[in-house]
């Protein structure tokens, strides 16, 4: 995808005429499915067959139409092709539609030639857009939470016929606009309309529904990676800044009943752990916040998870205080990786040096009272980030640095910093990205840099210098002789004058 | 010593000042090493409470520089008066400790602050030591010197105030103090217009640093006036003291908070007076060169008496007709300990302006305690100037250390250096082999360095009658040597179980060993920084105020800084009023938020309910009409917090915000582990809603309830929302 991007920003040239030309293509069925089922993220698929009804013209692009309101919450958009799974390039068009909505155009791979059909699965990642409702329960009490969005779902082109299914985790308590769906179990139905709507032009569709797993939303997460050569080490550093999604505690903090609980194992609304999955080979860990270490912390034995993968072992951050709905936390933790294990250098490259690092940690919230957490707590996120910050410091000396994300994201930049005994600093690159995909968390950064033997001797040697020039300078004016008198007569000073002192 | 005996291609001379150098070293290693016990247990964290204030503004310094440090009004303390904090503080330590701090960063050191201001006391400890084996050599020998080093890296009455985190002004006054003294005395020796303004330079740094700077300034005169009493004027003293007072005077008016003290209260005028006195001695001696012996004598006593006199009366006139400050409160209790507790209770209400116990000084002096009166003996047996200063010294800091515990600080510099003194006799007197053999051959028979004499021990003696000696002299060494040993397994075994404690955060040891943290303070602080509006307004008793600030970022109506009594009373007030009266002079001081310490849980002793009394009285010195201390006694005279407590007790709004709903949690015949008392069964609350309790119950957070929106009393509301 990201190779495609310069060809796809040409095709932008034309992005005002799109709509113009999109004039021939008709949405002839289309199904969106909202599951939420792994809040705060909620994951939309709207499967769509497009035919071309133009009488001549071939179409080269489907232009999907995201509310602007909805796009302020949108993590992720992609497109592909139902039949052969194969994704399509997708660009944001600049200009060219109403202040409320933002489009974005899909190159097809093949022009769509007139009258034939193309089934397309449009795929959205939406963070933090489920409220909770009522916004305030007791702080034992169920949550509920509501889901809502446009009856009918926004296109640039005709639609023939189309419904809605949303899927919950907890059971549903209603829906509206009641007469134009139907219920069953945990799903509900809107639709299906036809090409009018069924007369529901702007309605909203809403659904309410109960849900006690915990939500928690990343203000803003930073993570940062500091490479050292020297001690073959690579140290990760997370600041993170969180919000507990949760409806808020109706009347207020009550420590009786939440000691009670805690004592009985009885449920209730506070976030009470945060998890971390570090690597096996992690050392040096540690939690803080703003005033200091937080003690309540643990962590667990070399653990392997049944699918595979890399070993790893799980922190256990206790926060200072439980996490009701709406209270805030902020901390940041780190510890150490042995370098080897994420950095390639060889003469296959030229000498360069290959850094392949996590994009993003990922981290789970739990509201359990049990002090020692099962593992299977890991496998479903909870923690959406809003704002996000990667920040990957070089060791000084390190040169021609280029940078691979895997997925586009809002800015790569580079900047210098004076660490620890640096003399000419080194450089930090900083990607940014608001509201990260949960599944963004097994993508990796590639950061390629050359760094010269000169490079890896110059701190030392800037030390050895420094110290030595200090001894030198010590030295020679230990030998020098200040002030008027003539050249003294041995000792320090004329200490001889001295009553009391008995050394001469 | 002379050359011919070479070791690595040194000097005799040259070997001991490199031992001497090494010495000092060591003893600057152990200085902080014994200090880091608190970072080593807990963490590296600023403790108590001062030293959250001092962090405050050195933050704040570090972030926005010293213009606006120096011109900082601090609109969020003393809600609504506000502080201005760059004229009423003493910048030294923050200033130390910004300096610091840039200079690391200059050379590409990227330390956090926090950081530098924890280990800024235990460093300040080994230059003290520094300091003070110059001021033993000073006065003494190099031996005295390293021995009082030794004993200042290492005493409790020190150590006390200068773990790392106690980031106090205290942590860097002591070795300001040692300095200024040291400074003073090679002055005076050398009559040295150099080091007088050394002197001044270091004094003014004090000032910069502790409130303590007027123990120098009243020291310094007393020794020359002592001086000049005995007879003992010299041009060497009047040198130095012209050069100090004048510079020092005009230099520690530089300091805002000091301003134009030195010139209008009574602290300072024993130092003009002196001045003024000095001069009239010079003149005196400069017309002794120029008349007859018998009219000098003459003019002399006449004019010397007539001005002393004269300058008397008029210090006396000026302080009566207001010219002249008299003495604050705080200095009258130091001459009447009964001061304090009957006119200003808020100065008795601190455990640390308390007279000494007499197991206080064994405490934190130890063996020093006992050498002080042999180290002023030797120091009478040989009476230089210098000699007068340490007498004088000792004197008066152990007068001031047996009224106010705190004060052990100053004493303890001096007993170092006097026990130095003191060991440094004995163990040259014992430790000296050479002069009870016959001849060693070395052919130099000057009194030798001890380093040096601790080599000739292995000298063999040559007879039995010398057996006896020998023998003798082993047992005395040995015996000092055990008493040494004993001194230092003693301070650091103090060190570790009484002064390294941060206090913010606690401690307790489970049965099997295992340590658990009780982190509440810190929970409740940060709880109310992430969880509030940044505005709100949180009262609480003063001690809390600088944590608050420092720790949950909030406003604060009350603080550490106790400069405005009458607003202290009034939150004594608040907590001593019943829950209406609470409520609306809480409402009139937009407060938000009322936090109250509560140790029933864990049985912590420091909690708001064991200081209510001082809250209490301090409220009724200022409102004699709205307060009764005897209204919250039983009929008995008792001080009880369960059901039979007195009326006003139980209507106290610190009663029911400390008790409220405790007794549902704790059982039937729930127990208050402080007062040992049964929990009161009845607490109502109504204008106040819990907010947040911390884990073990330590800190409550109560909310202050908005009006209701009918304009009902909120007991009316719950009674209304209960029934429907």
């Amino acid at each position: 995808m990201r190779g495609m991007r310069g060809a796809v920003l040409l095709l932008l040239a034309s992005a005002a005429a799109a709509a113009a030309a999109a004039a021939g293509l008709v949405n002839t069925n289309m199904i969106r499915s909202v599951d939420l089922r792994a809040l705060p993220a909620v994951k939309e698929q709207v499967g769509v067959v497009v035919q071309n009804e133009h009488s001549s013209k071939a179409q080269r692009s489907y232009t999907v139409v995201v509310p602007a309101a909805k796009h302020d919450s949108l993590a992720r958009i992609s497109v592909r092709e139902r039949k052969s799974g194969a994704e399509l390039d997708v660009a944001r068009v600049e200009g060219g539609a109403d202040a409320g909505q933002v489009l974005y155009q899909a190159t097809l791979r093949q022009a769509l030639q007139p009258g034939d059909k193309i089934s397309l699965n449009v795929d959205y990642v939406l963070l933090n857009t489920v409220a909770p409702r009522p916004a305030a329960v007791g702080q034992v009490d169920d949550q509920g939470w509501v889901w809502a969005d446009d009856v009918l779902v926004p296109s640039a082109y005709p639609t023939r016929k189309q419904k809605t299914v949303v899927r919950t985790r907890g059971d549903i308590r209603g829906f509206e606009p009641a007469a134009a769906a139907t219920k069953s179990g945990r799903t509900v139905t809107f639709g299906p309309f036809e090409a009018d709507g069924g007369g529901l032009g702007a309605a909203r569709a809403e659904v309410r529904f109960w849900d006690n797993a915990e939500q928690v939303e990343a203000l803003t997460h930073r993570r940062e990676y500091f490479v050292s050569h020297w001690a073959n080490d690579l140290n990760v550093l997370e600041h993170y800044a969180v919000r507990n999604r949760g409806p808020e505690i109706d009347g207020g903090f009550d420590k009786v009943r939440q000691a009670v609980g805690r004592f009985m194992k009885m449920r209730d609304n506070f976030v009470k752990t945060l998890l971390l999955k570090v690597p096996a080979t992690a050392r040096g860990m540690y939690f803080v916040d703003e005033i200091g270490n937080v003690s309540t912390s643990a962590v667990t034995g070399r653990q392997r998870s049944s699918s595979g993968g890399a070993p790893f072992r799980v922190m256990q951050l206790k926060p200072r205080y439980p996490l009701a709905g709406g209270w805030n936390y902020t901390w940041w933790h780190g510890y150490s990786v042995p370098l080897d294990a994420y950095l390639r250098v060889g003469p296959a490259r030229g000498g360069r040096h290959l850094l392949r690092v996590p994009f993003i940690g990922s981290l789970v919230a739990s509201a359990s009272q049990e002090e020692v957490l099962a593992l299977t707590a890991l496998d479903t996120p909870n923690v959406a980030v809003s704002e996000y910050e990667l920040r990957i410091t070089l060791p000084e000396g390190a040169a021609d640095i280029a940078v691979h994300t895997p997925f586009a994201v809002d800015s790569v930049a580079m900047q210098p910093l004076s660490y620890y005994f640096d003399s000419t600093g080194r450089t930090t690159v900083v990607i940014r990205q608001r509201r990260v995909a949960p599944d963004a968390s097994s993508a990796h950064v590639l950061v390629e840099y050359s760094y010269s033997a000169r490079a890896l001797w110059q701190k030392p040697l800037v030390i050895a210098l420094v110290l030595f020039g200090l001894f030198a300078a010590a030295s020679a004016l230990s030998r020098m002789r200040l002030g008027l008198a003539g050249p003294a007569r041995g000792g320090k000073g004329g200490r001889a004058t001295k009553p009391a002192a008995k050394d001469d | 010593m002379g050359g011919s005996s070479k070791v690595l291609g040194l000097t005799a001379a040259d070997q001991a000042s490199l031992l001497r150098l090494a010495i000092l070293g060591l003893i600057s290693v152990v200085a902080i090493g014994s200090r880091l016990y608190s970072v080593i247990r807990f963490e590296s964290v600023i403790h108590e409470f001062d030293p959250w204030f001092n962090y405050r503004t050195t933050q704040y310094l570090v972030k926005n520089g010293f213009d606006k440090f120096w011109n900082w009004f601090d609109e969020t303390a003393w809600y609504p008066l506000g502080r201005v904090v760059g004229g009423t503080l003493y910048p030294g330590i923050m200033v130390t400790s910004a300096a610091i701090y840039n200079a690391l960063h200059l050379v590409n050191v990227p330390v956090d602050i926090r950081n530098v201001c924890v280990f800024l006391a235990p460093v300040f400890s080994a230059l003290t030591a520094v300091a003070t084996y110059q001021l033993g050599k000073e006065v003494k020998s190099a031996t005295a010197g390293l021995l009082a080093a030794a004993f200042i890296g290492i005493a409790p009455g020190y150590i006390s105030r200068s773990v790392a985190g106690s980031y106090d002004n205290e942590g860097i006054a002591i070795f300001l103090l040692v300095l200024t003294f040291f400074l003073w005395l090679r002055a005076v020796r050398l009559g040295s217009a150099l080091y007088g303004a050394l002197t001044a330079t270091a004094y003014f740094y004090m000032v910069s640093a502790w409130g303590g700077y007027v123990f120098i300034i009243n020291l310094i005169p007393l020794h020359v006036f002592a001086l000049l009493a005995m007879g003992r004027y010299s041009n060497r003293l009047y040198v130095a003291y012209s050069t100090f007072y004048a510079l020092g005077t005009l230099a520690s008016m530089q300091i805002p908070f000091v301003g134009f003290q030195p010139t209008f209260t009574s602290e300072h005028m024993a130092a003009l007076g002196t001045f003024g006195l000095i001069q009239l001695v010079a003149f005196a001696q400069f017309l002794r060169g120029l008349m007859p012996a018998r009219h000098f004598q003459v003019v002399v006593r006449g004019a010397l008496v007539g001005l002393f006199a004269a300058g008397a009366g008029a210090l006396v006139v000026l302080t009566m007709r207001g010219v002249i400050a008299p003495w604050t409160g705080r200095f009258y209790s130091l001459w009447d300990t009964g001061y304090a507790k009957i006119h200003i209770p808020i100065i008795a209400s601190v455990s640390e302006h308390q007279p000494t116990p007499w197991t206080n000084f064994f405490f934190d002096l130890n063996l020093l305690m006992v050498l002080l009166p042999a180290g002023i003996y030797f120091s009478f047996r040989e009476l230089t100037d210098n000699h007068v200063f340490l007498i004088l010294y000792s004197l008066f800091a152990a007068y001031f250390a047996s009224v106010m515990v705190r004060l052990i600080l100053t004493l303890t510099p001096i007993v170092c250096v006097m026990a130095g003194i003191a060991m440094a006799n004995a163990l040259e007197a014992y430790l000296d082999f050479r002069s009870s053999s016959n001849n060693d051959g070395g052919g130099s028979g000057d009194a030798a360095q001890p380093a040096d004499t601790q080599n000739s021990s292995s000298t063999e003696p040559s007879g039995a009658k010398r057996m006896h000696g020998w023998l003798g002299r082993t047992v005395v060494v040995v015996n000092l040597m055990y008493f040494l040993w004993m001194f230092q397994f003693h301070c650091s075994w103090i060190t570790s179980s009484a002064y390294s404690s941060p206090s913010v955060v606690l401690a307790s040891r489970g049965p099997d060993g295992s340590q658990h943290i009780i982190d509440d303070f810190r929970e409740a602080y940060y709880w109310l920084r992430k969880n509030t509006r940044a505005d709100a307004r949180v009262l609480s008793w003063w001690d809390y105020g600088y944590q608050l600030a420092g720790m949950a970022d909030r406003p604060t109506l009350v603080d550490n800084n106790t400069w405005n009594n009458t607003h202290i009373a009034t939150v004594g007030k608040i907590m001593a009023s019943d829950e209406n009266t609470a409520y609306e002079l809480a409402r009139r001081h937009d407060v938000d938020y009322v936090l109250v310490v509560f140790g029933a849980m864990l049985g912590y002793s420091g909690d708001d309910i064991n200081k209510f009394l001082w809250m209490i009285r301090i409220a009724q010195g200022v409102y004699p009409d709205d307060v009764s201390e005897q209204a919250f006694f039983t009929a008995g005279g008792e001080y009880a917090i369960d059901d039979s407590a007195s009326a006003a007790m139980r209507a106290s709004l610190m009663h029911k915000l400390s008790y409220y709903r405790f007794n549902e949690v704790m059982g039937q015949h729930g127990f208050d582990r402080v007062r040992r008392q049964q929990l009161p069964t009845k607490v109502e609350l109504s204008n106040f809603a819990e907010a947040y309790t911390t884990e073990n119950w330590m800190v409550r957070i109560y909310k202050v309830k908005e009006l209701d929106n009918l304009g009902r009393r909120h007991r009316a509301a719950m009674a209304f929302d209960g029934g429907s």
